[in-house]
């Protein structure tokens, strides 16, 4: 018995040891990925590509675009309040050394050995090279004006604030040495994942979560990499698979929507408006058509890319004529007849056709396609409702100025009538999608 | 036979009573969040007219636009409510017209808007005008005529024959055209009640393509009208 208490004791101990280990003993960083001299410096301009690159006004971007931070980013268990990263000595990133700033976006570690929020998508943010680690580290330095904004502190719910638990969320999340490993064919689609993987952080919401709600898959090698994800009740949707728009799409066509938030068959609206109009829009010709060609290549097929897609800025802006042995779809052909309507469609006639047109394709660079529409049919119907009752935007990009709006329907139709309209988009031209209840309406109309 | 002042005259109110009847039962599916029904017309409460001015509008719309004979009338589309609307309204009140003058009242009327005074004001001085010399001539005012006379009253009036000064000889021409808007603009508006003006000439409202039906000749287009705010008919 005496032996059995003791070797209880002893655990105890242990156990304790191991806790006080686990929440004190400073994490190790990572240390470079390369070897740079102290004397490197960034070509003229890259620091600033690579803040485009990695989106970093997406959240710590308030109002003034300043990098002053204080913006809520929510999540289940509270909001988290993105940091200051401009060069203030007080309340921003001033004083943080390179090492410190490393650490952060391998290990998300901060100045004073804390960790952060994997808000921060440190899991994407390690395969960052170092060239570009410094050239970012010497943006924010030198480049951003340092902004005395004390931001306000994260205070999630237990167990939640116990910044230690991110310890081992770590362990699970960050698999594998910092650093990039390129795979690919070419080196243009080599520089598309790089993209991709690291800066982009595409996998943060286009990758499922585990579980643990770590990124289930963040290189091009992971089964389930950018398999689709869900952001603040939108379907991030997959991008890989045949049904895929990078696969649906011309590598032309996937880089024009990067470029410019729409193409020929679709427009970014909600979040991925966002990341066009902070972040994409801003990359080179080149990086947006590197980024196409390797999402079009990531499940091993041939990949031809363009020159440039330039040209297309300047295409005439036409509808497509229909192709004389084209086939319309019975949808199309009851809305051309208009004789014989359900209330969705009549509704659809009323509301959406004069965009959209009775074959759901819309106009090319212009009105997205309804038919085999992600949006349209995804199990989140939050929000294919909330842009029937709103309206949604496409921002203005620097190759396509014209900021295009959508106008909300909430004062012109009930919410019986949304649930038949989107009933029956989700169920036209093929789409195949479960109808939407006047219940799900109420809660989105009431939500905003 | 006289009307007190501020009565609503027998008339007028036997008109407009009966078609709030007839339109009570009229198929306009419900909105948004369902806006109820609009008071019957005899129960509206005029936003700018005074009670004689409206017993006029109503009286006057409802021989340009007689409810009896071929389609809905004036009064069936709620006109009065579409003209009363606009008084305090852009158009009643001009307030985005060039309204400093100079002024010259005689102008020859291809020159446009001559009058320093507004659409409002012209039917707020130009009405007891008219009814005096419907007084004067049929020993009436305007609203309490038998149709024939109201019709010659009107005629007279068009003709520039009842004495207006050159301020309000406008005065016809804007109750005329006031009349035709609001029986044919959007039911938002207050007037084309039920959408009743569109569904007579066949006009499809605010549904705005009809791609597909550019090139179907002979082929009759099957659809009501819509309205800006969706309702149906």
């Amino acid at each position: 018995m005496k032996t059995f208490l003791r070797i209880v004791a002893g655990l105890v101990v242990l156990g304790v040891v191991a806790l006080l280990a686990f929440i004190f003993v400073p994490v190790q960083t990572t240390k470079p990925t390369e070897d740079l001299a102290d004397d490197w410096k960034p070509a003229e301009g890259q620091g600033e590509y690579v803040m485009y690159a990695s989106d970093c006004a997406a959240c710590h971007t308030g109002k003034d675009g300043d990098f002053a931070g204080g913006v809520a980013i929510d999540s289940p268990m509270g909001a988290i309040w993105a940091s200051n990263i401009t060069p203030d000595k007080e309340t921003g990133i001033g004083n943080w050394t390179l090492d410190q700033f490393r650490a952060a976006l391998y290990d998300g570690i901060d100045d004073e050995g804390a960790h952060l929020y994997p808000a921060m998508p440190y899991e994407n943010f390690r395969k960052l090279s170092e060239q570009d680690v410094r050239a970012l580290y010497d943006y924010f330095m030198n480049d951003v004006a340092p902004v005395h904004n004390e931001v306000q502190k994260t205070e999630l719910s237990f167990p939640f604030n116990l910044r230690f638990g991110i310890r081992a969320w770590n362990w699970l999340a960050l698999t594998g040495d910092a650093g990039f490993d390129p795979t690919q064919a070419a080196d243009i689609q080599n520089r598309g994942q790089y993209l991709v993987e690291g800066p982009g952080h595409c996998a943060a919401c286009h990758s499922p979560r585990t579980a643990f709600m770590t990124q289930d898959g963040t290189t091009a090698g992971d089964k389930n990499f950018l398999a689709g994800g869900e952001i603040d009740g939108w379907l991030a949707p997959t991008l890989r698979g045949e049904d895929s728009a990078p696969q649906k799409w011309s590598v032309e066509d996937t880089a024009t929507y990067l470029a410019t938030g729409r193409n020929n068959h679709s427009t970014a609206n909600g979040e991925m408006g966002l990341v066009v109009e902070h972040s994409l829009q801003h990359l080179t010709d080149q990086d947006n058509l590197a980024i196409a060609a390797f999402l079009k290549g990531i499940d091993g097929a041939d990949v031809t890319v363009p020159e440039d897609f330039a040209s297309l800025a300047d295409a005439p802006l036409a509808l497509e004529e229909d192709a004389p042995d084209a086939v319309p779809t019975e949808t199309e052909k009851m809305l051309s007849e208009a004789t014989d309507l359900s209330e969705g469609a009549r509704l659809y006639l009323d509301n959406c056709s004069a965009c959209h047109f009775v074959t759901g394709n819309g106009a090319p660079q212009i009105f997205p396609s309804l038919a085999g529409n992600t949006l349209v049919t995804a199990d989140q119907t939050e929000p294919l409702i909330s842009i029937i009752l709103h309206g949604a935007d496409v921002p203005s990009t620097q190759k396509r100025p014209m900021h295009l709006v959508m106008q909300g329907y909430a004062d012109r139709l009930s919410d019986q009538e949304i649930a038949e309209l989107a009933s029956f988009v989700r169920s036209g031209w093929g789409n195949d999608a479960a109808p939407v209840t006047a219940a799900d309406v109420k809660a989105v109309r009431d939500a905003d | 036979m006289t009307d007190l002042p501020g009565l609503p005259s027998r008339r007028s109110f036997l008109k407009a009573t009966a078609a709030g009847a007839a339109l009570s039962g009229l198929a306009v599916s419900a909105k948004a969040q369902s806006t109820p029904p609009p008071v019957p017309l005899h129960e509206y409460e005029p936003e700018y007219f005074q009670p004689e001015e409206w017993q006029f509008i109503l009286a006057a719309v409802s021989r340009l636009i007689p409810s009896e004979g071929e389609g809905p009338g004036a009064i069936d589309a709620r006109v009065p409510v579409f003209i009363d609307r606009q008084m305090l309204d852009t158009y009643g009140t001009a307030s985005d017209w060039y309204m400093e003058g100079p002024h010259d009242p005689a102008a020859d009327p291809l020159l446009g808007w001559q009058s320093p005074l507004t659409p409002a004001e012209i039917y707020r001085q130009a009405i007891p005008v008219f009814n005096a010399w419907c007084k004067d001539t049929y020993d009436a005012e305007f609203a309490d005529l038998g149709d024939d006379d109201q019709d010659a009253a009107l005629t007279s009036l068009q003709k520039g024959e009842v004495g207006l000064r050159a301020e309000l000889r406008d005065f016809f021409t804007i109750l005329l055209s006031n009349t035709k808007e609001g029986y044919f603009a959007d039911p938002m508006y207050g007037g084309n009640h039920g959408m009743q003006a569109w569904l007579y000439i066949g006009f499809p409202g605010a549904r705005a393509n009809y791609k597909e039906w550019v090139e179907r000749y002979n082929v009759e287009y099957p659809l009501g009208p819509v309205s800006i705010k969706g309702e149906r008919a």
